[in-house]
């Protein structure tokens, strides 16, 4: 047996001794875990949609009425250069007039009494999606409103604004919530092992006498802490699972709406291995530095 | 082998050593006598660096312990076996484990810890005991397993602290015996007792400490 299969004979025999604080520190760390995993699901779901929201994005430049067929071209030209447009439609008057059309239905008296086409022709700008932000559209409108022909430019800077904060905020919780309950995690498992290593605070003395390394102390600990991050994980994904069932399953018979969320199944692969990362992290900070006299 | 020169130990404002010089040949069984108190534990501390010394230089081995970084401390303790006053073995282990416990921290390979152990465990009579937990062992034979420990890594040097001191007389002189036996396999012993009993028609180099120094460096 080499000093590395002592450690994890030592660290296993110390599991099974200490098995009720390392259950309930295993169940802490479970919970723990299943908690991000939902937070990460919800805002998974949310970021989805945020991400999908850009696409939906355009930006409308109105010509000056008249304009020549060849300045029109020049426009469309210039603007499909540019890398931030993913799209451009023009939109002549006659069209423009048949969507307003189409688009009042029953209420066209209204446009009754006009004796010529009241819009002006327009370019719809579609951008690419990483594109759609307060700053880079602002930016678009200004330089696009001073080309030639340009009369006026509607770009819903509050709907840039809106998904651009929506955006913002998810990462910002997203982060916080980890952040936060990775903390928790971490602490569980710091408890667990100095208290787990103050029991052995004699043995370990004896080790340090006989000429261990702080190495050969330590290892037993951190995979102690690992292994409780591990199950922890494990307990977390069977808990997500029983979660992502009940959802899609059971719940989405009352509301079917929820048939169309994401499980973001990543996460679920990662979180045994974030549960030992985050366990042998707590374990390393309970032992701290050995000294060896 | 073992060399003192000029060792001071302070603890807060107390003299525990002042001025310590002795050296100690290769292959050679020394006693360090004196009432409890008289800094003898503190002496054999300071050759394992369980503490450190506030003057003075020790060399062990030729190497100076003052040169020796935090890192390779474990090194010189494995060149050194400690029998120590209180046994200090591990309980919730075997005999056996006690033993090979001072090899797996060698990172030696579990045949060869075998075979080390139970070579160790009968040198000291208690091969037969291998499977007893310490707790259900005499005085003696705990003190035994303490001793197979200290010198299963085939130390150069091997201290014992008091390795009577809670032991019977008939047990103390098989322990004396048993340490006499390794020296003629030729293990350097340095001895730290305060059992005058112990050193009666003994021919080996006896140091004697006082107040913290020595009084004198007799063969008794």
């Amino acid at each position: 047996m080499t000093a590395s299969s002592y450690s994890f004979k030592s660290a296993f025999k110390s599991l099974a001794k200490e098995k009720w604080i390392n259950i309930l520190s295993t169940l802490t760390v479970g919970s723990s875990l299943l908690i991000i995993t939902l937070a990460v699901f919800f805002l998974y779901n949310i970021e989805f949609i945020a991400n999908h929201l850009p696409e939906r994005f355009s930006m409308m430049a109105y010509l000056q009425d008249p304009i020549s067929q060849e300045d029109t071209q020049k426009i469309i030209d210039t603007l499909r250069t540019r890398p931030e447009v993913l799209k451009v439609r023009y939109i002549s008057k006659e069209e423009a007039l048949l969507e307003l059309k189409q688009t009042l239905k029953d209420s066209t008296h209204i446009l009754e009494g006009l004796d010529e086409n009241p819009l002006t022709s327009s370019i719809e700008i579609k951008l690419r999606k990483e594109f759609v932000t307060p700053a880079t559209t602002s930016r678009m409108a200004t330089e696009i409103k001073k080309m030639p022909g340009i009369d006026t430019i509607y770009y819903g800077e509050r709907i840039a604004e809106a998904i651009h904060m929506l955006k913002r905020s998810v990462q910002n919780i997203s982060i916080i919530i980890f952040l936060t309950i990775s903390l928790g995690v971490v602490f569980v498992t710091y408890s667990t092992v100095k208290i787990l290593f103050y029991r052995k605070k004699e043995e370990i003395e004896i080790l340090k006498l006989l000429g261990a390394t702080g190495s050969f102390i330590r290892a037993p600990f951190l995979i102690e802490g690992g292994v409780i991050g591990l199950f922890g994980g494990i307990l977390g994904v069977a808990g997500a699972f029983v979660f992502y069932f009940a959802v899609t399953y059971r719940l989405s018979m009352v509301i079917p709406m929820l048939k169309t969320l994401i499980f973001p199944i990543g996460v679920l692969i990662a979180l045994p291995f974030v549960g030992i990362i985050l366990g042998v992290i707590g374990s390393a900070i309970a032992i701290g530095r050995i000294r060896l006299w | 082998m073992i060399s003192f020169k000029n060792v001071s130990k302070f603890y807060d404002h107390n003299t525990v050593l002042k001025n310590v010089s002795f050296n100690i040949a290769k292959g050679e069984m020394a006693f360090i006598t004196g009432p409890s108190g008289a800094g003898k534990s503190t002496l054999l501390k300071l050759m394992y660096m369980a503490e450190l010394p506030d003057e003075g230089d020790i060399t062990i081995e030729s190497v100076h312990l003052s040169s020796l970084k935090m890192s390779e401390i474990p090194m010189l303790r494995r060149k050194i076996g400690v029998v120590f006053q209180d046994f200090k073995l591990i309980n919730n282990l075997t005999v056996f484990d006690n033993v090979a416990l001072a090899l797996h921290i060698r990172g030696i390979s579990e045949r060869e810890i075998r075979a080390m152990a139970s070579e160790s465990l009968k040198r000291v009579n208690l091969r037969h005991l291998a499977e007893s937990f310490p707790k259900s062992l005499s005085g003696g034979e705990q003190q035994r397993v303490a001793i197979a420990r200290a010198i299963v890594g085939g130390p150069v040097v091997l201290l014992a602290d008091e390795p009577t001191g809670n032991l019977d007389p008939g047990t103390a002189l098989d322990i004396i015996m048993l340490f006499r036996e390794l020296n003629d396999q030729g293990t350097t012993i340095l001895i730290a007792t305060h059992n005058r009993e112990l050193l009666r028609n003994t021919d080996k180099k006896t140091l004697k400490l006082e107040g913290g120094t020595f009084v004198q460096e007799e063969i008794v």
